[in-house]
């Protein structure tokens, strides 16, 4: 791990990759201009492109795949085109250059020479919403997917042979909006990871979605405190680490210096690395922070907030793979690869 | 309500898909051992594109299967859907609506012809019935994929049960697919299960639970959510 950075190293980016060198989507079957606003598959019609005979009119043994001259099939996996000549099915190897699906090769992202701006509160809250309305992705949903990220990195950031205590024990202080139910969803999954997480939780929702989380993280006996100490040492003593899901990209401006602020007055204090999610709790969303929290590690959701880039931690995770490509498109993302299955990268670690 | 009283789709449901990713790459181990080999990495398969035919049935088996596309679609392979009867379930709905806003490709009929499936698809993944299937519903509505999926050559992953078995006696003359993928905990019939990996996703399953029910599960290394029973025989 690399020391404790100065004030002068900058904090991780994203890349963009410059416009010439954008890699382009392949045009979408049944959209006259290209992909400005692409059709999507309507529920009513199965077939994804307009321009595909109906099953009715196939002819020969080749007949249910598409030509692909006619329709850019070569981006439905599945449905190449065969020529129309009844010699059977089978690819027609078109290359990626044409690609519907955008593939993870890794080319066009590290390549490009342009910085990326981190999402600013309004993107983060217009991405969610699109997420929540468009995708029709549930908040429990989103949560759990987040939650789980969280305690991947975690487990990666502090590993379990790696920790100093006995006990693999980890605090989880968690705020009364979404940040902190994001944080039970973190504990449960700390717990089945065979961490022991404890969770202070002291203003709890009556959001009934947030009770449910409560209620799993209850069921898997995982404790609840009821004080957090004010004497630090106490906390520096019984645990390796604190997970600060306190304040999320959703806390309005100097909600840091409201109820949470004794909180926050303690976890400016301890000696333990602090591990935050998606945003330095009490920072401001896009300008950062001043004296406030300084943690460790950063678990950004989704995509990093402008105010990342005043991160100093030495680990800066990003928890963004289950965002739909078009929405990383729309919103200029840019995300880095993920290797394997994994749902978290480490910035720091590509740097 | 809906929402709630499903176990937590992306916990326990992506396990599935984890099941087929891609093995190659050496995974940080944080000590906990060497690296599973999945079913169906990347690297491995036969075709060209990387596409995997997923198979939905109308009950939330098929609701599994549509989230399995997703994260299979996230994890860089190309599924391709069959969800020929759609349930009228808001969350099963937005399940769908997640995958049409992926651009995944549904299509509109199973071909008879079999070699079509064999020779486009890489594999299929059965989530046409689950544990709660009555029995004989693989000889209703679903009898004419099932009879189909009998016939492909392709490998077949089921999930959680093998659709059109019993779920306790398990299956005469049904599919036999390659892949099983066990939901919570093997079932009965999980016995006769003869291809050659069975992966359990049961990790998210509270502990009371897991000793209530003496379920006794394997161990699951690193952070994975599933884990290959065959390997550890």
């Amino acid at each position: 791990m690399s020391s404790v950075p100065g004030p002068s190293r900058e904090p991780p980016r994203y890349l963009r990759v410059s416009g010439s060198q954008r890699r382009e989507r392949a045009p979408r079957c049944s959209s006259p201009g290209g992909d400005a606003e692409p059709s999507r598959v309507s529920p009513g019609r199965s077939q994804p492109c307009s321009s595909l005979p109906s099953p009715e009119s196939r002819g020969g043994g080749g007949g249910w795949y598409p030509n692909s001259r006619s329709c850019q099939s070569n981006r439905i996996p599945g449905l190449h085109g065969c020529g129309g000549d009844g010699s059977g099915i089978g690819s027609l190897g078109v290359g990626n250059a044409g690609r519907g699906f955008p593939q993870g090769d890794g080319s066009g992202v590290r390549s490009g020479v342009e910085v990326h701006v981190e999402l600013s509160k309004a993107e983060a809250e217009a991405i969610e919403k699109e997420l929540l309305e468009d995708y029709r992705f549930g908040r429990q949903q989103l949560i759990e997917i987040w939650g789980h990220a969280c305690a991947v990195a975690v487990t990666k950031a502090f590993p379990l042979p790696s920790l100093p205590r006995k006990q693999p024990t980890v605090l989880v202080v968690c705020g009364p909006a979404q940040n902190g139910a994001i944080g039970l969803v973190c504990a449960r999954h700390l717990r089945i990871f065979d961490y022991e997480p404890t969770i202070f939780y002291p203003k709890r929702s009556l959001d009934p979605l947030y009770r449910d989380f409560t209620t799993q993280c209850e069921k898997m006996d995982i404790p609840f405190l009821s004080y957090l100490p004010t004497e630090v040492q106490l906390i520096n003593d019984a645990y390796n680490a604190v997970v600060d899901a306190v304040l999320g990209a959703e806390a309005e401006l100097g909600e840091g210096r409201g109820p949470c602020a004794g909180i926050l007055a303690t976890l400016k204090h301890v000696r333990i690395p602090i591990v935050s999610l998606d945003v330095p709790s009490g920072w401001d969303v896009e300008a950062g922070s001043s004296g406030g929290i300084s943690p460790d590690v950063l678990v950004s959701l989704m995509a990093p907030k402008q105010c990342a880039r005043r991160f100093l931690g030495r680990q800066h995770f990003v928890a963004g793979r289950f965002v739909p490509y078009d929405v990383q498109k729309k919103f200029e993302l840019n995300p880095p690869e993920y290797p394997g299955t994994e749902c978290v990268v480490d910035l720091s670690a590509s740097q | 309500m809906d929402k709630q009283s499903l176990p937590s789709p992306a916990a326990g449901m992506w396990s599935v898909a984890a099941s087929q990713q891609a093995g190659g790459e050496p995974r940080p181990t944080a000590g906990t051992g060497p690296v599973p080999p999945w079913a169906f990495p990347l690297p491995s398969l036969p075709r060209k594109q990387p596409t995997v035919l997923v198979v939905c049935g109308p009950a939330q088996n098929g609701a599994i299967g549509l989230v399995c596309a997703r994260h299979l679609r996230i994890f860089d392979y190309e599924p391709t859907i069959f969800y020929p009867k759609r349930s009228l379930d808001p969350l099963y709905r937005d399940f769908t609506t997640q995958c049409e806003k992926m651009d995944i490709p549904f299509l509109s009929y199973l071909p008879t012809e079999v070699q079509l499936i064999n020779d486009a698809y890489n594999a299929v993944v059965d989530a046409v019935l689950g544990a709660e299937a009555e029995l004989g519903e693989g000889r209703g509505p679903c009898a004419g994929i099932l009879a189909t999926l009998k016939h492909v050559r392709i490998p077949i992953v089921s999930l959680d049960v093998p659709s059109g078995w019993d779920v306790e006696a398990g299956s005469s003359g049904g599919i036999s697919p390659d892949v099983l993928v066990s939901l919570m905990a093997p079932k009965q019939c999980a016995r006769r299960f003869l291809g050659r990996q069975h992966f359990v996703a049961g990790r998210f399953v509270p502990y009371d639970v897991q000793k209530k029910f003496e379920l006794n599960p394997p161990e699951y290394p690193g952070t994975e959510c599933v884990v290959d029973l065959s390997a550890s025989q």
